[in-house]
């Protein structure tokens, strides 16, 4: 069995296996967690009767979602109807095979390096990631269009704009993480941020690592970039008509896509399985034992920013979609484009990984954001103050 | 080894007869009889090229599957009545021809690709057909215009490049396998390729799509009347005249 495990494909197919159990497990119970955040955050009890604390209520829910009546109503578009769920599910579920969960593995012991914890280690695992992330529209627009219901796609209009126009700063700011690397490979992005006094790339691009948190809320239509499901406008989103199982695919689907995200944001920002000073936790750690402690430390660093995810949505309100718009156009792109223009100038000059460079530009740019956003006099996703307001039919004479 | 052009120029004509079946046509339909032929064609190129599926780790198998969907959802994109689907089958094509790009070891160009063209450019297609036509299927989708012609151009340049193809050696193929591996990276090399040798059409192409930009703001960009401007129009005139910005 052992000796099975040293052969990367077998290590793979295993390290799938288990990943994608715990995923479907962490999913169902980010619900639950969900559920028991907010009521703690509006101080109430939040789930308590399915099992000691309310544990086994995720079983619940499932069990529920599976046993409910299926409805497909009349007028809708059968096939994509079906197969917007499926699409939001399956690729929800397969962005985690190029995180790097554990880093290289000596299965047998003897010395040698066997495998790379990681289900696939190519070239291109952040553009993997990106492409994961484009296609995900898809479920989004098929889901609202093929229900037949204007509110659902209307959402759907919204949601696929905000996701598009957040793309861009998303991918400038791994861009500028890519250029300061050189490599598009997870594994060799983690390790650039460790060791020979190296540190995670958060202390060398803080402004970077906003926009990509940002982004990734927008991303994941998470509040307060939810527009899609704004209830009191929208009824319930652009999975209005959805029923059962379905609908609870749909939700599967967004979790998977915020585990994967935060996954992401790990890898690039935190140093992934690394924690300083901790013993174990080093490239050169190659035994069984430190690849379990390293996924541990990667998944708690996940199970972070799920929280902080949560935190945000019970915390903040929803933005208008004329300031979500511009926050993205005219807030986030510009000041991913300085960042990137200025990490290239840092590459051609060799200080790319110098920390008085790096940190000191973000500091400078942060501060002409500042002074720009007060010269401005308005913050850039209010309503501009010398905007009067657009009144139309003001001189109608009354009938 | 002689019959060979004879059998692959005898399914091309067998698949562009199922194709002329398949196109949507407003009298009596032949659609069945077009799906038969087109299967058989493929089915065909299938056995023909059954021979290069014993490969090393199943990348054979890979191509001839992937090449399979790529070319039945192609022959759906022209072929069938509602624009929504057509343009969901292109998504199709271009997401199986990812994996043919990735045995090849480009694997850069198939994440260009995906992010590009599926994640970006269709998406904006599908939202457009889907605004505009929002119930049933108008007279130009149900009927194709000239069927028999476009059939002819389109199969007689794949029997062209397939002419090519055929006088060509049988690659050796990129090694999948290398993908991970020691070396330059595709990505880096394509890198260097678009910055060294190719930097003018780079520039070029970039200046291009910052005009089109330009462009699209010029065009899109209306001015909001203001309060004082309503006030000195009359109510009917509102919005009609927008002064170019």
């Amino acid at each position: 069995m052992m000796s099975l495990l040293e052969d990367q494909f077998w290590f793979s197919a295993a390290l799938a296996l288990v990943i994608f159990g715990a995923m479907m497990t962490a999913v169902a119970y980010c619900i639950y967690f969900e559920r028991k955040i907010s009521a703690w955050m509006q101080d109430r009890k939040g789930p308590n009767r399915v099992g000691p604390l309310g544990l086994l209520q995720p079983l619940a829910d499932g069990g529920k979602f599976l046993l409910k009546e299926d409805i497909i109503p009349a007028n809708v578009d059968k096939p994509l109807f079906v197969l917007a769920p499926a699409i939001a599910f399956g690729l929800g579920m397969i962005g985690f095979v190029v995180l790097p969960w554990g880093g290289r593995v000596d299965v047998d012991g003897d010395g040698a390096v066997d495998v790379i914890a990681q289900v696939a280690d190519p070239g291109i695992g952040l553009l993997y990631l990106l492409g994961i992330g484009g296609l995900a529209v898809y479920a989004v627009v098929l889901g609202g269009w093929a229900n037949n219901n204007k509110y659902a796609f209307f959402a759907a209009m919204r949601s696929t704009a905000q996701m598009l126009s957040y793309e861009i700063p998303m991918g400038l700011a791994i861009l500028v993480i890519v250029l300061m690397t050189g490599s598009l490979r997870l594994e060799a992005i983690v390790l650039s941020q460790l060791g020979g006094g190296n540190v995670w790339n958060i202390v060398h691009h803080p402004l970077a690592f906003l926009i990509l948190l940002t982004t990734l809320f927008a991303e994941t239509n998470r509040t307060p970039f939810d527009l899609a499901e704004a209830e009191q406008e929208l009824i319930g989103g652009y999975h209005t008509e959805y029923s059962a199982l379905k609908f609870g695919l749909f939700f599967l689907g967004e979790y998977a896509h915020m585990i994967t995200g935060s996954g992401l944001i790990v890898v690039m920002f935190l140093g992934g399985w690394h924690l300083p000073w901790v013993p174990g936790l080093r490239p050169e750690d190659v035994s069984i034992g430190a690849m379990v402690l390293k996924m541990s430390v990667l998944g708690l660093k996940i199970a972070a920013f799920l929280f902080l995810f949560m935190w945000v949505r019970w915390t903040l309100p929803r933005f208008r979609f004329d300031q979500l718009m511009r926050l993205s156009w005219k807030g986030m792109l510009p000041v991913a484009l300085a960042l990137v223009c200025y990490t290239t100038w840092l590459v051609y000059v060799g200080r790319a990984t110098d920390i008085r460079w790096t940190l000191g530009g973000n500091a400078v740019l942060m501060a002409v954001v500042l002074v720009i956003s007060g010269v401005l006099g308005s913050p850039i996703t209010g309503r501009q103050a010398h905007m009067p307001a657009v009144r139309m039919f003001a001189s109608r004479p009354a009938r | 080894m002689n019959h060979w052009p004879t059998l692959v120029y005898g399914l091309f004509a067998m698949g562009a007869l199922g194709v002329y079946c398949l196109l949507p046509r407003a009298e009596r339909s032949m659609r069945a009889a077009g799906a038969v032929l087109g299967a058989a064609a493929l089915a065909g190129f299938l056995v023909l090229f059954a021979r290069y599926a014993v490969s090393p780790q199943g990348s054979g198998v890979v191509f001839l599957v992937s090449g399979a969907i790529a070319i039945a959802a192609a022959v759906k994109v022209i072929t069938h009545e509602r624009p929504v689907y057509s343009a969901l089958y292109f998504v199709l094509v271009v997401l199986a021809i990812t994996p043919l790009l990735i045995l090849q070891s480009a694997e850069f160009a198939a994440a260009a690709l995906v992010i590009i063209y599926a994640g970006a450019i269709l998406v904006t297609y599908v939202f457009v057909i889907m605004l505009a036509q929002q119930s049933g299927a108008a007279h130009y989708d149900r009927q194709s215009r000239e069927p028999f012609i476009a059939v002819l151009a389109g199969f007689l340049t794949t029997a062209v490049v397939a002419a090519g193809i055929m006088e060509l050696p049988v690659p050796a193929g990129g090694d999948p396998t290398a993908m991970g591996g020691e070396g330059p990276s595709n990505t880096e090399v394509i890198g260097r390729v678009l910055m060294a040798d190719y930097s003018a059409a780079l520039e070029i192409a970039g200046v291009l799509l910052l005009i089109a930009m330009i462009g699209a703001v010029v065009i899109s960009r209306k001015r909001v009347p203001t309060e004082d401007v309503v006030e000195s129009r009359t109510p009917g005139m509102i919005g009609r005249e927008v002064p170019p910005y």
